[in-house]
């Protein structure tokens, strides 16, 4: 098998080892919290941001489809990048109860926050389930563009409205409800740069998953033109 | 247990499923290309 010769790859790696040293021995604990719980943020909070971001470049790739060419490149990137963002949610989420069972003492209580995360996981949950149900390629791929596009206008809605209108117990977010980051500095440091890992690990993962999807494609048709 | 061997315990916990997860994406990588390169 032939090696991979990509440094950036083994830089993700190093990176990433860093930044769970710093989560756990750089950074200092949060005013507030529970024991160690504060350091599950480094770790959840890029979750949610990727699963965000997984949904904002499926909306990007459907309205490439939609008003491009209809390349099925862009129909399968965008589809790749929902079902990442998905996985990523649902970690997101897990980690989020996690810490909410040291805090509140439950793992679920219907914050604004995780009510929220849930609804934009059912939405997307929808978009998984509306490419099963239409077997015509051009048409799936069509309909899928046009409800990611959707996407675009009521994931911020839950990702980042919702929180903020309702009463939660939640801790602020990097960016208060003043617009300041107040987090003291090597907090900031390493929650920044575990961001920074995780964008890079999703494009990375993203850009495999594609791959794999024509790669899939690609034997379906050859199997059927037999 | 001592707070901080705990805290180390899980520090290591998490470099090797990184690792883990790392490592599976570069074979995964490395067979995607060759899928690709087949005729």
């Amino acid at each position: 098998m032939e090696p991979v010769r990509n440094p950036l790859a083994w830089l993700l790696w190093l990176w990433m080892v860093v930044v769970i040293l710093g989560a756990f021995f750089y950074a200092p604990l949060a005013a507030g919290f529970i024991g160690q719980s504060s350091r599950i943020l480094y770790f959840h909070v890029p979750m949610a941001w990727t699963a965000f971001l997984g949904f904002y470049v499926a909306g990007f790739f459907s309205l490439l489809y939609l008003f491009g060419p209809r390349a099925a490149r862009h129909d399968r990137a965008a589809a790749a990048a929902i079902e990442l963002g998905l996985v990523l949610g649902v970690l997101a989420t897990i980690t989020g109860a996690i810490w909410a069972r040291i805090m509140w003492g439950a793992y679920w209580n219907w914050d604004p926050r995780q009510t929220s995360i849930v609804l934009a996981l059912v939405f997307y949950g929808a978009y998984l389930a509306l490419r099963d149900a239409v077997e015509d390629g051009e048409k799936r791929a069509r309909l899928a563009a046009a409800y990611a596009v959707l996407g675009l206008v009521v994931t911020p809605f839950f990702f980042f409205v919702v929180p903020r209108i309702t009463y939660s117990l939640h801790p602020e977010p990097v960016i208060n409800s003043r617009g300041k980051v107040e987090m003291e500095l090597r907090m900031l440091q390493v929650l920044l740069s575990s961001t920074v890992g995780f964008t890079a690990l999703f494009f990375w993962m993203h850009n495999l998953h594609t791959r794999i999807r024509a790669l899939a494609e690609a034997g379906a048709e050859e199997s059927e033109a037999q | 247990m001592n707070p901080s061997g705990g805290i180390t315990w899980v520090a290591v916990t998490n470099v090797i499923i990184w690792t883990g997860l790392f490592l599976y994406l570069l074979r995964l990588h490395r067979k995607v290309r060759e899928l690709e390169k087949k005729p």
